[in-house]
């Protein structure tokens, strides 16, 4: 059992706001990550539920129950840390034992459940190995191992994989989500990985400037951005103006369907479509004109920047025989078209990130 | 567009080391001046220990003079009031340091005045502080008539005496005020570089104040503690100065009694001085290897010293 709730939390740093009105709820069973830039306020927020850090405002409650005045030895959530941080006189199955010796486990339970979790976290026949005789990845592990053992309510993870290389990464993130599909463990994943998040988690929650921006499933985010600020996030970087009249979105690049329960009429509203979403070609079949500025050849998918009259689209194609200078055609799928409610973040708000 | 070459992405601390001549050539200079003055010195001193005073026509190597001084009960008397009192303010200062350096971790790292007051006792040399002591402790120093003005004794002879006592209480309290920020900066450091970090690692794995400071923050300042203990050690058990001015005339601090033999207007004597000194160096030796050794094995661990 393990059910997380964040209500208002706001916090500062000598005086900054850090963190502003962080609403968030972690369900029982629940991975949720926590994804912003470096300087968001991620690791401020779990480090908060944890408890090193006190909030100005707010409330968490860990299942159901204020955690507020609690030391972070009272709460039921372990955090690991981004650097492994390991006790470097202890050997592995004292480190992962270390959590079941404060609280006074009796030593053969203790030994059992160290067993059980080293195998879980595929460390068996490490247990007397000294710390600096491990590799990166297995101290990480040994690091996520000694949190798990505990069998906490919340399991906090701040960036765990982000000192790991390419190859070890994945294989990390694969075993935390095995470990977190077994165990069933409320776990809050902090990333400012973009791709991690909505690989790993059931739900995303994005931090941008100590503001919780948008919580969903990983496609909502990444399809259905709430904001311009969170579309670019995800690597959005194709917006347009346009003016709403009569349920439609009237802009110098075409006129698109207004989603239903937009209830504007005659403002002006931003649209975005995916690089990935954008159609390139050299023939006259696509309506809007355009010249080539830029190629950047990225392996499986080649980047082009084409200059329609005033904009800038950035289209992202397998094709990879345009070149600079080149006159193309490009065309805006109504279907993949993105329009902003009126209440999101204006378009000059964007340019400022 | 810049084109990088291919070495000036190398990270120093990937920089391949330079060959052993390489370092050879460098640090020739600065070896050159240490062999010749510190070796040189010690190397007189030995022949000297060993008997060689032409001047005094004595020229033939033995170890004679070290079996005298180690026959002779003052040397043991000495020797073991050195060790006492090395030894005490050592422990003294290393367990005051503790409590000051967690003081210190737990204030704003910020708060520059308390840590620039701290240091201060780092800049004075210890003969001003033995001197300070003395000034202040003496049967008619500050403290005796402050407790005299009080009323609390009725004359300057009733202050115990503190200086040139003879539990050498003023040279260890010269000690301890001398070394404490010494061995306080030390353990700060480490507190400071992952120390507190794993202390946050402690508290969220669940242990109270006393577990963290039990299972956590004396594993991982021992060794810089001991490193710097021992290095503090090995000054008092071979500093003149101090001991000289504060301490008792019987029995004398080691380096205090190989000064006086030295300095005998009988030119024989001065073998079973040197004979001391070298004695004193040795031990002084022994307490420089085991804190590297004790600081290399940290390092080998992934302390940061």
């Amino acid at each position: 059992m393990g059910e997380l709730i964040l209500k208002n939390i706001n916090i500062r740093y000598g005086g900054e706001p850090v963190v502003r009105d962080f609403n968030l709820e972690v369900r029982n069973g629940e991975m949720v990550s926590l994804l912003g830039p470096s300087g968001a306020g991620k690791t401020t927020v779990l480090k908060a539920v944890a408890g090193l850090i006190r909030p100005e405002r707010g409330e968490i409650l860990i299942d159901g129950y204020s955690v507020q005045d609690l030391p972070p030895e009272k709460r039921d959530a372990v955090m690991v840390f981004q650097k492994p941080l390991l006790f470097p006189f202890m050997n592995v199955m004292q480190n992962v034992g270390f959590g079941l010796r404060m609280r006074g486990e009796p030593v053969r339970e203790a030994r059992q459940r160290i067993q059980e979790i080293l195998a879980l976290t595929q460390l068996g026949g490490l247990e007397y190995r000294k710390v600096h005789e491990l590799s990166g990845g297995q101290q990480q592990r040994v690091s996520l191992a000694r949190a798990l053992v505990l069998k906490p309510a919340i399991l906090l993870l701040d960036e765990p994989l982000s000192n790991l290389d390419a190859n070890l990464r994945q294989q990390m993130r694969e075993l935390i989500q095995e470990i977190q599909a077994q165990t069933r463990i409320t776990t809050l994943f902090v990333t400012h990985d973009q791709a991690e998040a909505l690989m790993i988690s059931h739900r995303v929650s994005l931090l941008l400037n100590g503001r919780l921006r948008q919580v969903g499933k990983p496609r909502e985010l990444f399809y259905r951005p709430a904001d311009p600020e969170v579309a670019r996030f995800f690597g959005a970087r194709n917006f347009i103006q346009g003016r709403v009249k009569d349920g439609w979105f009237q802009s110098e690049f075409g006129t698109f369907q207004v989603p239903q329960g937009f209830t504007a009429n005659g403002d002006w509203l931003t649209a975005t479509i995916r690089p990935e979403d954008l159609r390139v070609s050299p023939d006259s079949q696509f309506e809007i004109q355009g010249e080539i500025q830029k190629i950047n050849f990225e392996g499986s998918a080649t980047r082009i920047w084409v200059r329609c009259r005033t904009t800038e689209f950035v289209v992202l194609t397998s094709e990879a025989d345009f070149f600079p200078g080149q006159n193309v055609r490009i065309h805006l799928p109504p279907d993949k078209i993105r329009i902003f409610p009126p209440d999101s973040k204006e378009f000059e708000k964007i340019e400022e990130i | 567009m810049t084109v990088k070459s291919e070495n000036s992405g190398v990270d120093a601390r990937t920089r391949p080391v330079p060959g052993g001549w390489v370092l050879v050539r460098l640090m020739g200079p600065a070896l050159t001046i240490v062999a010749v003055l510190f070796g040189g010195g010690l190397t007189l001193g030995l022949l000297q220990s060993l008997g060689h005073l032409p001047a005094a026509g004595a020229g033939v190597l033995t170890v004679k003079h070290f079996v005298a001084i180690l026959g002779d009960p003052d040397f043991l008397h000495s020797l073991l009031l050195t060790l006492y009192i090395a030894a005490t303010s050592t422990v003294v200062a290393a367990g005051i340091s503790v409590v000051m350096a967690l003081i210190l971790i737990g204030l704003a790292p910020r708060n520059r005045v308390v840590h620039f007051i701290f240091q201060i006792p780092l800049t004075v040399p210890h003969l001003v502080i033995a001197a300070a002591v003395a000034f202040m402790l003496s049967p008619t120093g500050l403290c005796s008539r402050v407790v005299l003005k009080l009323g609390l004794i009725s004359s300057s002879a009733d202050f115990p005496l503190l200086i040139n006592d003879r539990w050498g209480i003023g040279i260890m309290l010269a000690y301890v005020w001398k070394e404490i920020p010494f061995i306080t900066l030390m353990i700060l450091a480490v507190l400071r570089h992952t120390g507190m970090e794993l202390l946050e690692v402690g508290q969220t794995l669940k242990a109270g104040r006393w577990q963290r400071l039990r299972y956590i923050i004396l594993p991982t300042i021992f060794p810089s503690l001991a490193a710097a203990s021992l290095i503090v050690f090995a000054y008092t058990f071979g500093a003149f100065e101090v001991p000289f001015l504060l301490g008792q005339t019987y029995p004398m601090m080691l380096p205090v009694w190989a000064y006086k033999n030295y300095s005998d207007v009988d030119l024989l004597a001065r073998p079973e001085g040197i004979a001391t000194g070298m004695l004193i160096a040795l031990v002084v030796a022994i307490a420089i290897v085991l804190a590297q050794g004790l600081s290399q094995a940290a390092r080998r661990r992934g302390i940061v010293l």
